[in-house]
């Protein structure tokens, strides 16, 4: 019965404006999962817990909703972007993050410069090594010496190998 | 006690460590807002991390100074290449181009140096004048009237950060939906951290705002083509100083687009593009017999844009620093670095911080006066900038980005939230979405949150509370308004 009202529904907004706002729809049905989690919320005297997220997601099924239905003009042309470079670069960096406890900060940024920089198109050696070798170097120093940020070092500490700086320099 | 704070601030600010850094954000600034796509907004949520360490007085000097410079430098691309280097300096194209396509450049950019200054330094004195009197005002304001405000910046920002209302909507309110991550505010409820600790103190906003302006611009500029874009300047840029003809002709109208200009931006979510779109506006409606006219080459039209976009920058930070209610999407960030250093903005900041809050405002007009003295020395310099092609800087940009999120609480957690809301603020970008509504949802989120349960404990449940509170009536009201409006327009236009 419910699947049938829902297939009415859907038939009477049309596929198409589905389709068309794939986002939108994403949006409306992340909401529900929220709404969904939050009524679990333990209840409370006056407004709980649930209240706030409830109608917060309940806005964004509206509006989205009302999106979905009066289809979107503001998209960008979409046709112009080639979504491989990005794709490769997102993956690029989550590859970055995600090795960086095993690797460290320096490491794995020196991994990750000349990998990106050369799918940047840049293949001049000397900016290449300039870019991975000096710069990674240059911010450890900066964060991690000057400004005590606590960085991942990883299994093999290989930054604790760089001299300390000749000054302390403080804040 | 005003003299004393603005001593006291004049003492911080020869600290010559203070000073280094308001000239290296200026330049930084500057670089980053003559190179095309590079705003101002995402140079600073990607430096930002630069800042957690400092003091929050040298933290702000160092933002303020990226935000003047980069707000300032936006307009060199626009004259040379037609091309903003930020979005704010759009307006400028108009007349800016023509200039330079007659072999003017030079004028057109001292023009531009010229009346950013005085757009600037006017905005300032708004800041210095109008925050006291409207923090004073703010003191007495309860919960109500607070929720009020908060509804009110939400509807507003949504109204007028871009093509679609819905879109703008939904990106606030997604903003205040994660801001709702951690624990309860009231209860102590844990909402939605699914027993990972680093979610009890909810998300943290700052990495989700590099993610959205750092990485998802990345990510969208790759898509584009790394190298596209990359357009060369050769025009040879000579001269220091404008004629005296044009300092007479520019005066009246940087002065009355520094003034207009000033106000727009303390509207919540007016940027600089808008305030330098209606101040250009306004120059065309009161000087149309101008010669040349407008769009062919006019130095008054330069003049307006420029004032009335750099006039936004101290117009938005009035209700950042008086209400906590960002002016602009940079202010939201200039938030976030405030709060890093527990410093909350708001109406009890002038009791709290008043020497940090005069050493914000002396500093500021300090800013504006080495932009002068940089563009109008360095105008050739920094018209080359714009030849630096963007492949060497993007690896830069997307490293800075991850250690500007494991920087906030040394934990690489926040460097995969900041991932996640870059890859989201992509593909929102490539749906039309607008980001800014996100960031300011998270900011407002808590604010009004709060402020609505605290209402509801007083009137014992009754929202009535809000109705009787003349003052929190007629700024929800407000508020509903700035949604009605623009979907009224909206219909009357598809009708």
């Amino acid at each position: 019965m419910v699947i049938q009202r829902v297939g009415a529904v859907l038939d009477r907004i049309g596929l198409e404006s589905v389709r068309s706002s794939p986002l939108s729809v994403f949006f409306i049905l992340f909401s529900a999962v929220v709404i969904f989690f939050a009524s679990q919320f333990p209840s409370s005297d006056g407004v709980g817990p649930s209240f706030f997220p409830i109608a917060v997601s309940l806005g964004i099924i509206f509006f989205a909703g009302i999106d979905v239905l009066t289809g979107s003009e503001t998209e960008l042309e979409i046709s112009e972007f080639d979504f491989k470079p990005a794709a490769v670069v997102a993956g690029v960096l989550v590859a970055y993050v995600l090795v960086m406890p095993l690797l460290g900060f320096l490491v794995s940024t020196m991994v990750f410069m000349p990998v990106v920089l050369y799918y940047s198109n840049i293949h001049s050696k000397l900016l290449l090594a300039v870019l991975s070798i000096g710069f990674p170097i240059a911010l450890f120093y900066i964060f991690g010496r000057i400004f005590l940020v606590r960085l991942p070092e990883g299994i093999i500490p290989v930054s604790r190998l760089l001299p300390q700086l000749p000054l302390v320099v403080t804040f | 006690m005003v003299v004393e704070y603005i001593g006291q601030a004049l003492v911080n600010l020869a600290d010559p460590f203070i000073l280094l850094l308001m000239v290296g954000g200026i330049f930084l600034g500057i670089l980053m807002g003559s190179i095309p796509g590079m705003t101002a907004t995402m140079t600073i949520a990607v430096l930002l991390s630069f800042t957690f360490t400092m003091e929050p007085s040298q933290g702000m000097i160092l933002l303020l100074g990226i935000y003047g410079g980069a707000v300032y430098a936006g307009s060199i691309p626009a004259i040379l290449i037609r091309t903003p280097g930020t979005p704010s300096a759009a307006a400028t194209i108009f007349d800016g181009h023509p200039l330079s396509q007659k072999g003017e450049a030079g004028r057109a950019i001292r023009v531009s140096t010229i009346a950013s200054f005085v757009g600037g330094v006017i905005s300032v004195f708004a800041l210095m004048f109008f925050s006291p009197v409207i923090a004073d005002a703010a003191l007495r304001f309860r919960s109500p009237e607070f929720f009020a405000l908060a509804f009110f910046g939400l509807t507003i920002i949504a109204s007028v950060s871009g093509d679609s209302l819905t879109k703008g909507m939904v990106s606030g309110l997604l903003g205040m939906l994660v801001a709702t991550v951690g624990i309860d505010p009231v209860t102590g409820f844990h909402r939605f951290t699914f027993d990972i600790p680093e979610l009890l103190t909810g998300v943290e906003f700052i990495a989700v705002m590099i993610g959205l302006f750092g990485i998802a611009e990345g990510l969208r500029k790759y898509s584009q083509g790394i190298n596209s874009g990359n357009d060369r300047v050769d025009q040879e840029i000579t001269g220091v100083f404008p004629s005296l003809s044009d300092l007479r002709s520019i005066a009246p109208v940087s002065v009355g687009s520094g003034i207009l200009g000033s106000f727009i931006g303390a509207i919540p979510g007016a940027g600089g593009d808008i305030a330098a779109f209606i101040t250009y506006n306004e120059a065309t409606r009161w000087l149309k017999d101008s010669v040349p006219s407008f769009g062919e080459g006019n130095v008054r039209g330069v003049a307006a844009a420029e004032s009335g976009n750099n006039a936004s920058t101290g117009g938005a930070l009035i209700p950042t620093l008086t209400l906590g209610i960002p002016g602009d999407s940079v202010s939201a960030i200039l938030i976030g670095a405030l709060l890093v250093h527990d410093v909350n903005p708001g109406p009890g900041l002038y009791q709290e911080e008043p020497v940090l809050l005069y050493t914000i405002f002396v500093g500021f007009l300090l800013i504006y006066v080495f932009i002068l003295i940089f563009g109008m020395l360095g105008a050739n310099y920094w018209a080359r900038l714009i030849n630096i092609p963007k492949s060497h800087i993007w690896p830069v940009i997307l490293v800075l980005c991850v250690i500007g999120a494991i920087a906030l609480r040394g934990n690489v957690f926040d460097a995969w939230i900041m991932l996640g809301a870059g890859v989201l603020g992509y593909a929102m970008r490539l749906r039309g979405y607008p980001l800014a509504p996100m960031v300011l949802g998270l900011i407002l989120a808590p604010i009004a949150e709060e402020n609505l349960r605290r209402s509801l404990v007083l009137s014992g449940g009754s929202p009535t509370i809000f109705l009787t509170s003349p003052i929190a009536l007629v700024i929800i009201l407000l508020g509903l308004g700035a949604i009605a409006l623009p979907a009224v327009r909206s219909i009357r236009a598809n009708a």
